[in-house]
């Protein structure tokens, strides 16, 4: 086997073999840009959260212990820290920040802040290691194997070939794994050599190398299918390109408008323009009834909630969690629309098997919309604990010491390496 | 030239007869169709939806009730990038620039909305539209249609026996490459019809629509000039169809994205929330509002009193507060503005990287010629975040003054605590009526043409690169 293997290789054309060193060339690349991207996200957070500490020092020096100060002034960073396979498609420079920073205010004017990327470059695409496996390596196989009966039939070897003994086993089965093994070879050494710098988990390694291997094999098949039928190369060609043209670009593209089209959600400009308005009318309204509306989501503040005439800061933040109590529902129910436009995409996948081995590489890498979707919640659940951290200080009154600034909660990445 | 016509007409017949040829031009006509018609009712629909929430946001600021200045300050508004008509035809970077600026007193917000956020990952696939269909669909459909129409009359010796017959090799070519052209013109021609419909929805947008038309023909002749190369020099049919679906891969799908990748990793952009921190540490540098004892507005303060020759604030013949909220705005805004301009300038320098990569791919050029014309690129979104935060600053800087000018000093100092003071400290909403509204009307015309300007000049010259080859095959062929 290893005889006929040897074989095969020096019957490779030059083109073909530059066709597997250029590939893994652009998935070392891809793989390498991947970890360079991950490790700035990482310095990226690393600098925010650095800066935040100085930045609430400085707070600390004005705010003099109030409570209500360090609520207004003090921002605390929440990131999405990458997981050990995020190198395969990473998310730095997307619209979603990959660290923010928010307070104690009104989430709703902080949740949907984008980052300030290029969208030019958003637009491009990234080149990444799921782009690679995605769509150059399907075209390089199909390449190497679109012709392996025809090519011979044309060029009047194929009778022969087919005539001698065995030929199934000692001539096209080692030629096929040659071709197709070299192509999955170029994808899975970068790959590994990726998961080895980065410590991923040998387990979750294994499950990437296995969807890059299953999007493979279903090529192969694809191409072998076609290949089989006695046709001209060139049309075989032709079919088989039409089909990948199908697979990673037309269909995701106008399946992409139809699910839109079919999931409509409510709309996030007028959310935020209730949000303002509901916060903003607590300035106007009665502060008994504020406080009221407060104390029938938060019972235990109701025998400190009583304000005077003068401006107090439990109010203050009062109102502004009624205004995102009144939007709450709306909000839920945009994320969810989002959530149900993913899960048709996802759906759609299964009928698309490469798509599918993207989507499930993006999952891994925690760069896909369930991501984003889970670090929002995240986010909202910070906010909440910030908030329920400070509301004793403000109704109490009792002043916030250095040892409480530093106990307010910090913030734990969500586990972006889901199965 | 009549020879060229009848080589021309007689390949056209042979496309005709050719199954693969007619299906792949029906389906790509249906797509065109679709995305046409989609590109139309989203473009107008979130052009509508964008004008409906920006005159909300207009009549929520002039309704108002009678308030302290500063209350609306901190109330603020909103602006929204407009979507012009072209944006049906190419909607460009919108998908992923926020559409929504919350603008406030203090700070500068972020950008929020965008289809991108609010859509399946789907959409990182590529999306629908007219622009797509010209710059990745039809030059592929071109590519199948004829890359065998020289090669294979080659192999099969017809090519050889025509021009023993008389006839003259640069004609031959010239005919293939035209009836490939008309192939071209009928592929291009829903996209070509969205873009004139899109136009015929504002006539001042006519011009720069036919210039747009004129990049994407020049775009698809590229493809026609390239393949009749590649079909009049290949070896065999299969290897002009692997060389020339390569060329495609590599071209449109490939390069723009490594180029991006390359702009990214060249030109590294701070994140939003280390730029903000960075901007606070400076504002302490510059003048700390929270210090009683900052020299900086110690020495507004005393300035202040000088010029008036007064003793203490309360004397000034204004409301000092609203005086220090103009001064503290305009260290902010200074800062804001600084950020914002090292931001666009990083951002312009990975888009003339990028630019520079369109000599390396006319698919580049391309893209960035047909978004500049459709003011959907990056420079019209800058044009709208500078516009957004200038209106922030006049708007607030006018609160600021009402604040000064109106709310006696007096009243506002009392005004947390007594609540006659605090009546009084509001002032009539007639004020809020008065203040102009947002208003952006994109980037000029002629910004927009010079915008696309680079583009067609990458492809205008890969476009004399080819037909000097072309030419040269033209003239090597022998009988």
């Amino acid at each position: 086997m290893i005889a006929a293997l040897v074989r095969e290789w020096r019957l490779l054309a030059g083109p073909a073999r530059l066709g597997l060193v250029v590939l893994a060339a652009l998935a070392s690349v891809a793989v390498a840009l991947g970890l360079a991207d991950v490790a700035a996200t990482r310095a990226d957070i690393a600098r925010v959260v650095a800066l935040e500490s100085r930045e609430t020092q400085a707070i600390t020096g004005f705010a003099k212990g109030d409570a209500g100060e360090f609520g207004y002034y003090r921002n605390y960073p929440v990131w999405r820290a990458p997981g050990d396979l995020a190198f395969l498609a990473p998310t730095r420079g997307d619209a979603v920040p990959a660290v923010m920073r928010i307070r104690m205010l009104a989430l709703e004017g902080q949740i949907n802040d984008n980052e300030s990327a290029n969208p030019e470059l958003l637009l491009a695409g990234r080149f990444d290691f799921a782009f690679v496996t995605l769509y150059l390596a399907p075209l390089l196989l199909i390449a190497l194997l679109h012709d392996l009966w025809s090519g011979e039939r044309e060029a009047g070897r194929l009778a022969a070939l087919d005539s001698l003994p065995r030929a199934r086993q000692r001539l096209w089965s080692p030629r096929v794994l040659l071709r197709a093994g070299g192509v999955a070879l170029a994808l899975m050494v970068p790959l590994a050599v990726g998961g080895l710098i980065e410590g991923t988990a040998p387990l979750r390694l294994g499950a990437a190398t296995a969807l890059v291997l299953a999007s493979l094999l279903f090529w192969m098949l694809v191409t072998l299918a076609i290949a089989r039928l006695p046709a001209a190369s060139a049309t075989q060609a032709a079919v088989l390109a039409g089909l990948w043209f199908a697979i990673t670009l037309v269909v995701p593209a106008a399946a992409h408008l139809a699910i839109n089209a079919a999931v409509p959600l409510p709309d996030a400009a007028a959310i935020a323009r209730e949000n303002r308005e509901e916060v903003h009318a607590g300035w106007d309204r009665p502060k008994a009834e504020t406080m009221a509306r407060f104390v029938a989501l938060y019972p235990a503040y109701r025998d400190q909630a009583a304000t005077g005439t003068a401006f107090a800061w439990k109010w203050y933040f009062a109102f502004q969690q009624l205004g995102d109590q009144a939007v709450a529902a709306d909000s839920a129910a945009r994320d969810a629309g989002i959530a149900r436009r993913e899960a048709w995409a996802q759906r759609m996948g299964w009928l698309l098997p490469p798509v599918k081995a993207a989507q499930a590489l993006q999952r891994r890498a925690g760069s896909d919309v369930a991501a984003d979707l889970a670090f929002k919640a995240q986010v909202r659940a910070y906010h909440r604990a910030l908030r329920e951290y400070h509301y004793p200080y403000l109704f109490g009154g009792q002043p916030m010491a250095g040892a409480d600034v530093a106990g307010a909660p910090g913030f734990s990445s969500p586990v972006l390496a889901r199965p | 030239m009549n020879r060229v016509g009848a080589i021309a007409a007689a390949q056209l017949r042979l496309f005709g007869r050719s199954r693969l040829a007619v299906v792949a031009l029906v389906l790509l006509a249906m797509l065109s169709g679709i995305a046409a018609i989609t590109g139309a009712t989203q473009a107008s629909r979130m052009a509508a939806d964008r004008a409906t929430a920006q005159a909300a946001a207009n009549t929520d600021f002039a309704n108002q009730p009678d308030r302290h200045p500063h209350r609306m300050v901190h109330y603020g508004t909103y602006a929204l990038r407009p979507l012009g008509p072209l944006a049906a035809f190419d909607p460009g970077v919108d998908a992923f620039a926020g559409s929504l600026i919350y603008l406030e007193g203090h700070r500068q917000n972020a950008t929020t909305l965008g289809a991108a956020r609010e859509s399946s990952g789907l959409i990182r696939f590529g999306q629908l539209t007219p622009a797509f269909v010209l710059r990745v669909l039809v030059p592929l459909l071109l590519v199948f249609v004829g890359f065998a129409m020289i090669v294979a009359e080659r192999q099969t010796g017809l090519f050889t026996l025509q021009l023993t017959h008389g006839a003259n090799a640069s004609e031959l070519i010239g005919g293939k490459a035209l009836a490939l052209a008309s192939v071209a013109g009928v592929a291009a021609l829903p996209a070509l019809l969205a873009l004139a419909w899109a136009a015929a929805q504002s006539p001042a947008e006519a011009g720069v629509a036919a210039l747009m038309a004129v990049a994407a023909l020049l775009w698809l002749g590229l493809w026609v000039l390239g393949i009749t190369l590649v079909s009049a020099r290949a070896r065999s049919a299969q290897s002009a169809l692997m060389a020339l679906v390569l060329a495609w891969a590599v071209l449109v799908v490939l390069v723009p994205r490594a180029a991006a990748g390359v702009a990214a990793l060249a030109h590294p952009l701070p994140t939003k929330a280390e730029t903000d921190l960075i901007i606070h540490q400076e504002l302490r540098a510059l003048g700390d509002s929270h210090n009683p004892d900052d020299p900086h507005f110690a020495a507004f303060k005393a300035g202040l009193l000088k010029r008036y020759g007064v003793a203490r604030v309360e004397d000034l013949p204004f409301n000092y507060r609203g005086a220090l909220s103009a001064e503290g705005e305009r260290l902010t805004s200074q800062l804001f503005a600084r950020h914002a301009a090292d931001t666009a300038a990083t951002q312009m320098q990975q888009h003339r990287l990028l630019a520079l990569g369109g000599v390396i791919s006319p698919a580049i050029g391309f893209a960035q010629a047909s978004m500049a014309g459709a003011a959907t690129d990056l420079a019209s979104h800058i044009a709208f975040l500078d516009a957004a935060e200038a209106h922030r600053y006049r708007l607030i800087q006018s609160l600021n003054g009402l604040h000064t000018y109106q709310v006696r000093g007096a009243d506002d100092a009392a005004r947390n605590k007594d609540p006659i003071a605090e009546r009084q400290s509001r002032i009539s909403a007639r004020f809020w009526a008065d203040q102009k509204p947002f208003h952006h009307a994109g980037p000029t015309m002629a910004d927009r043409i010079a915008g696309m300007l680079p583009g067609l000049a990458a492809m205008l010259l890969w476009a004399v690169l080819l037909l000097w080859q072309l030419i040269r095959s033209g003239r090597q062929e022998q009988p």
